[in-house]
């Protein structure tokens, strides 16, 4: 199968969507002719023009603003943060009107919109654009928060994004933008709700790890390092953190016994924390020991890149904690 | 100055034992003499008494009841009143009622999911080990638990082998390996000797009726000082032979083969022994006797007569050299012949036979010594007015 980048993967289904239906345009800083700062929108100004692809002023809260009413008249807006950061200045917007809409109007006006932006830390890009905001906008009711980690789900859930009648947070971790990786020239859709299985454990596996975005490769690394001393490791990717795939890492827990999740950003009040709680709460017999949590620290992103890499797991880490959970 | 509590040594092989309860609540005033807790050693329960006066103190990590504390073990302390245990924080605290004294040892802990596989299998997870990092029981425990016990039979139990099952393990095994035992029987007409027993139940001053057991530690004590090489103990290189015969008496408890120890049976009368024996083997089978009375002995006599055994192999309780077992009771017709006949029958009588059976050590004296020891309480058996006037 040919490979794509996960930006190029999400382009696709952005553009085979935009052909199909004239609702679709996107708007934020430098997506016009600049062809978006990660490429998102490469090449299709020369297609649609400026009124589908619709450069903005640094103004998050008024083309929020802008984009929820054309949303609310039947079109169809993606908004492109770049740096997923930038939507903060748009807070009120999101959660008063955004999430609540369709609740308010009593399902009779929709809110399908799309908001994307690079999330994680990486690169150095700092404090001010290293976030991660899924577990934030997982707490509130309303949200769609989506988490591809590989270019297949980004065009499968990128695609359902623009199918849906909800609001959509897609969320693309910086780490994972030009990463390759096989991609089906068909027109395919990934429900929401779906976590994959991404590395089955044996028969006798003991341990199941839910990894969230950059953290999954890393966290394979780490079972490939865990492999060679015979121990079996069941990870599973999300994909989307609302709705979250309880089931499937429940069903996981049920065979393995152990649970550990891996999440780059913050541990208190985080998606971890809301993983672990469900699994006591609903698979308590199951466990043959603590949930584990491997979060990054919880303090503001450094610039400095040794410090950086301090402040988030690694594969060396991510196999010490598998390794610690085993011996509980 | 705080003063340390420890596990004291019961018996010289003594290193470690069960503590079985506090007698004394924690804050309670301790004087001198006191019964300050029971420990269980290699064959008695004992009760400690307190060396010193004070305030007992309990830290909150002494050893629970039922725990194994290796001899030397921190338990409490005893300390002034107003001093500090060395277990408190240094600030001033006020002085806290007593602490009620746990009496259940502290449970394992397991986890959900090996609790939920141990109802599946039918594991009896109490007794497991837990592999997990703080001790808990985790679900491989479980499993290889069940995986072992599929391997018995379904009504298996499993117990933790007590102290005292312990010492009788190592000392039988000690008695068939390290000595060379060789055991003798001979068939002993007994009827005299329940002749004597019958006419002291028909005494109505009799205090108290000598059981076989008593009658033939006494003859084997008598027999004992005309074979003083039976009453011996190998001590490193040397030979040991004791003047004084310490009559061991084999006594089934629940907790397992005790041998109390009459004391100088070779000069105590048959009542002696029998007031003696009664109230040793009531305090033994009660778990009363101290360990001094359960040690000691030169000699043991073992009875399975009860059980309607013949004979049997008794195993020498080392550090002695001999042990005499004693089978049951029962009628035989005997032939008397004429006396210079070979085959003409003088009379043919009922008699009340017994074989009795001894065990001596090899090392220490050899087949013919023993023998003739063994003969000599047939005699005695046979004769009773021989001892009875000595």
């Amino acid at each position: 199968m040919r490979e794509l980048t996960y930006t190029a993967a999400a382009r696709e289904a952005l553009a085979a969507a935009m052909a199909k239906d004239p609702s679709i345009f996107v708007v934020g800083e430098g997506i016009g002719a600049r062809g978006g700062n990660f490429n998102t929108t490469a090449g299709l100004y020369d297609l649609y023009g400026p009124m589908r692809l619709r450069d903005t002023p640094i103004a998050e809260r008024g083309f929020i603003g802008l984009c929820a009413g054309a949303a609310m008249t039947g079109a169809r807006p993606v908004v492109d943060f770049m740096f997923l950061d930038f939507i903060l200045d748009a807070m009120g917007e999101l959660i008063n009107q955004v999430a609540k809409m369709q609740y308010m109007s009593d399902g009779r006006l929709k809110m399908p919109i799309v908001l994307r932006g690079s999330v994680g830390v990486g690169g150095s890009a700092a404090t001010h654009h290293s976030g991660n905001y899924y577990s934030i906008f997982a707490h509130i009711p309303g949200f769609r928060v989506v988490l591809p980690s590989t270019p297949y789900d980004a065009k499968g859930l990128f695609n359902t994004a623009l199918r849906g009648d909800d609001p959509v947070m897609f969320l693309e971790h910086k780490l994972l933008l030009n990463t390759k990786g096989p991609v089906p020239e068909d027109d395919y859709a990934i429900p929401f709700g779906q976590a994959s299985v991404v590395r089955e454990g044996g028969r006798d596996c003991r341990v199941t790890v839910v990894a969230l975005a950059a953290m999954l490769r890393k966290t394979l690394d780490a079972c490939d390092q865990l492999a060679k001393d015979g121990i079996s490791v069941e990870v599973i990717d999300p994909r989307t953190v609302a709705p979250l795939d309880m089931d499937t890492i429940l069903q996981s827990l049920h065979k393995t016994g152990r649970l550990l999740i891996v999440d780059e950003t913050f541990a208190p009040c985080g998606i971890g924390a809301e993983i672990a709680a469900q699994a006591v709460d609903r698979a308590l017999d199951d466990l043959d020991a603590p949930v584990k949590r491997l979060n990054g620290a919880h303090t503001p992103t450094p610039y400095s890149p040794p410090l950086e890499a301090a402040v988030i797991p690694n594969a060396a880490t991510i196999e010490q904690a598998i390794r610690d959970l085993l011996a509980e | 100055m705080a003063i340390e509590i420890l596990v004291p040594r019961l018996g010289w092989t003594m290193e470690e034992g069960v503590f079985v309860e506090w007698l004394k609540r924690d804050g309670e005033t301790v004087r001198q003499g006191d019964l300050i807790f029971r420990l269980e050693g290699d064959k008695a329960l004992t009760e400690v008494e307190s060396m010193d006066d004070g305030i007992l103190r309990i830290p909150p990590d002494a050893p629970q009841p039922g725990a194994t504390v290796p001899v030397g073990a921190l338990l409490g302390y005893l300390v002034a009143p107003g001093e500090r245990a060395p277990f408190e924080p240094s600030l001033p605290v006020t002085p806290s009622p007593p602490l009620p004294t746990s009496s259940a040892p502290a449970a394992p802990t397991i986890s959900p999911r090996a609790l939920r596989v141990a109802k599946e299998l039918g594991v009896d997870w109490a007794a497991l080990r837990g592999s997990g990092r703080t001790g808990r029981i985790v679900e491989a425990d479980v499993r290889k638990a069940a995986a072992q016990s599929t391997a018995q039979p379904p009504t298996a139990r499993r117990v933790p082998v007590s102290p005292t099952r312990r010492v009788i393990a190592e000392r039988m095994a000690a008695g068939l390996h390290v000595a060379a035992p060789v055991t003798l029987s001979s068939e002993v007409d007994a009827t005299e000797l329940v002749r004597l027993r019958e006419q002291l139940k028909q005494d109505k001053k009799a205090t108290v009726i000598p059981s076989y057991s008593d009658l033939l530690a006494k003859i084997a004590a008598h027999a004992l000082l005309e074979h003083p090489a039976l009453n011996a103990r190998l001590e490193e290189d040397e030979i040991v032979t004791d003047s004084a015969v310490h009559m061991g008496i084999a006594v089934d408890t629940e907790r397992g083969l005790l041998a109390p120890v009459v004391r100088d049976a070779q000069a105590k009368s048959l009542l002696q022994i029998a007031a003696e024996t009664r109230a040793l083997i009531e305090r033994t089978r009660t778990g009363k006797a101290t360990a001094d009375e359960l040690r000691g002995s030169t000699f043991t006599v073992s009875n399975l007569g009860m059980y309607e055994i013949d004979a049997f192999s008794p195993v020498i309780n080392l550090p002695e050299c001999a042990i005499l077992g004693l089978g049951r009771i029962v009628a035989k017709q005997v032939v008397t012949l004429r006396p210079g006949s070979i085959d003409e029958i003088e009379r043919v009588s009922v008699r009340r036979m017994m074989t009795l059976s001894l065990t001596f050590d090899h090392r220490l004296v050899d087949g013919a010594p023993a023998a003739a020891f063994l003969q000599r309480v047939k005699h005695l058996v046979e004769q009773p007015y021989l001892w009875l006037v000595t």
